[in-house]
């Protein structure tokens, strides 16, 4: 009978989260539109719905509805299989992801995480790895040199971002001494970790930044000379895969790096809700990735390149070098 | 006094470094940006709420005039269709029970039209104009052909005019956008410009 609770509970925490990642791009597509309008003295959507607040729903609509095209010369197995694989890891991902402690609902406590892995960052940084197979694939299988050169873009770019990214969170795990998500959430109780690893922060937003292709680092998809990079061939519901996966990334790498390095859910000052100051904080940097998108303009590619190996990687050594020096 | 100079220009550059090591570029990019997303849309919202109502030197919808007796002003003399670049302008003369020379036809091609007022230049007898009005699109090139008796009767020259009012947009008869305020705000007043 417990063991049949506990299912239960997990299956239900699943579904909730599937629900919730999946439901997330409408609002965020209607936010980075608005900021966008905004910073440029627009307005952004206004016709449907109240300040176009249904806009996204009429974009889903639209996307559903469209034909479904493969080019002609196309790996079909490949590129049918492209969009799912983008789509499936940033949700998997999520699964290690602590959203704050135990709260008790009718007597019990229910835990706001599906798993407390002992190394939920590792796990983390395996299971995201494998999104890039998606881009890679339908870059390749699309068979255009645009999708082609936007891919190989973003494998050359993830393969340079993902170390030092690996790298800068290694001071974080020497602080918390684990690499239990929720430990190091605990391990902030008092001081952030920006406080002692503010090195390790820079190095591990602006990775995550190139990670999450965005601006100033979305070269794989750089409207400006490829078209549309490795999505231009997809259209419909495969291109919105792409598009759900952009937007869960860019709340995933906001919430690492709340987790990681602002404290989780601990809250300074204001005593509110540790749910809630968890929300603030993410939201915060997803303001501030759509913010720096519509701010700066794209690297070029050999400057990506020496951003990563040049400036990324030796200071995410020294970050841990020094780290260990001075917390043994 | 060299030396000094030397001096002051490469503490400049040390402080441009130091301002690139801490991204002083892009911070200053970022506000300005935060700046700029709570100032005012300089956009109007156009079919929907607002509309800009031009100004009285505004080239828009052709228009002929009447005379202080209500008759016709135009004197059929084709000049205005002689220099239309376009050659859009067909008049066609007959002479009145008064004995006076006026179009029998006059018919504008708006379609080919390119609105550059030279009609109204030439004109010897100040017959005919282009006013202000500017929403009349069609789904057939045919009825942008517009006779003499339409013409009569398209406004004329904007009075007011170098602002936005109150609009609304009307799709049930025909593609129309209403607005009865005569003037509104002075938008370009409102345009950040730095
Ligand atoms: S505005 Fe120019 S193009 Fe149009 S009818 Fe007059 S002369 Fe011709
Ligand atoms: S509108 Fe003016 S220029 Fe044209 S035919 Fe009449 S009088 Fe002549």
């Amino acid at each position: 009978m417990e063991l049949i609770v506990a299912l239960g509970l997990i299956v239900f925490k699943v579904a909730l989260l599937i629900a919730i990642l999946l439901l997330l791009p409408l609002p965020l597509t209607w936010l980075e539109r608005k900021i966008a309008g905004h910073m440029q003295q627009r307005m952004g959507p206004m016709r449907v719905g109240w300040h176009g607040l249904l806009q996204p729903v009429a974009d889903g609509i639209k996307l559903l509805t469209k034909e479904d095209h493969i080019p002609a010369d196309a790996d079909r197995f490949l590129f049918k299989l492209a969009p799912i694989l983008a789509l499936a890891p940033p949700f998997v991902v999520f699964v290690a992801i602590p959203f704050g402690e135990s709260v008790s609902v009718l007597g019990n406590e229910i835990t706001l995480y599906v798993s407390d892995m002992n190394v939920a960052l590792l796990f983390v940084f395996a299971v995201i790895g494998i999104e890039v197979y998606g881009v890679i694939f339908g870059g390749w299988a699309a068979n255009s040199k645009y999708s082609l050169l936007g891919s190989l873009r973003t494998c050359a770019q993830m393969i340079s971002y993902e170390i030092p990214m690996g790298f800068a969170v290694i001071g974080v795990v020497i602080l918390a001494q684990s690499m239990s998500l929720l430990d190091i959430v605990r391990a902030q109780a008092d001081v952030w970790n920006i406080v002692y690893q503010p090195v390790g922060f820079f190095v591990f937003f602006v990775a995550g930044l190139a990670e999450a292709q965005r601006i100033p680092f979305d070269l794989a998809e750089a409207e400006g000379d490829l078209g549309a990079g490795f999505h231009t061939e997809y259209s419909g519901i495969r291109f919105a895969f792409f598009m759900v996966s952009e937007y869960v990334i860019m709340v995933l790498v906001s919430v690492l790096t709340v987790i990681l390095f602002f404290g989780g859910w601990n809250g300074v000052l204001i005593p509110l809700p540790p749910v809630l100051w968890f929300l603030l904080k993410v939201a915060f940097f997803v303001y501030l990735f759509m913010w720096f998108r519509f701010t700066f303009p794209r690297y070029r590619y050999d400057q990506l390149m020496a951003i990563g190996w040049k400036v990324l990687l030796p200071l995410s050594l020294a970050n841990i070098i020094i780290t260990g020096i001075a917390f043994s | 006094m060299e030396s000094g100079a030397a001096m002051s220009r490469a503490f400049d550059r040390i402080g441009t470094w130091i301002g690139w090591a801490f991204f002083a570029d892009l911070a200053s990019g970022l506000t300005l940006t935060f700046g700029y997303m709570f100032s005012r849309p300089v956009t109007m919202e156009y079919p929907d709420k607002e509309k800009w109502l031009p100004y009285s030197r505004y080239r828009g919808h052709h228009f002929l005039k009447r005379d202080a007796e209500g008759e016709i002003k135009c004197v059929a003399c084709e000049l205005c269709a002689r220099i239309c670049p376009c050659d859009c302008i067909e008049v066609v003369p007959y002479e009145d029970e008064k004995g006076n020379r006026r179009p029998a036809k006059f018919e504008i091609d708006t379609a080919r039209c390119l609105f550059c007022g030279l009609c109204e230049d030439a004109c010897p007898a100040d017959a005919i104009a282009l006013g202000q009005q500017y929403e009349f699109s069609s789904f057939s090139s045919r009825d942008l052909v517009i006779g003499r008796d339409d013409l009569l009767g398209k406004p004329g020259k904007a009075t007011t005019g170098g602002g936005v009012v109150a609009a609304r947009l009307n799709t049930k008869k025909d593609v129309l956008v209403e607005t009865n305020e005569p003037q509104g705000y002075n938008w370009w007043r409102n345009i950040r410009r730095t």
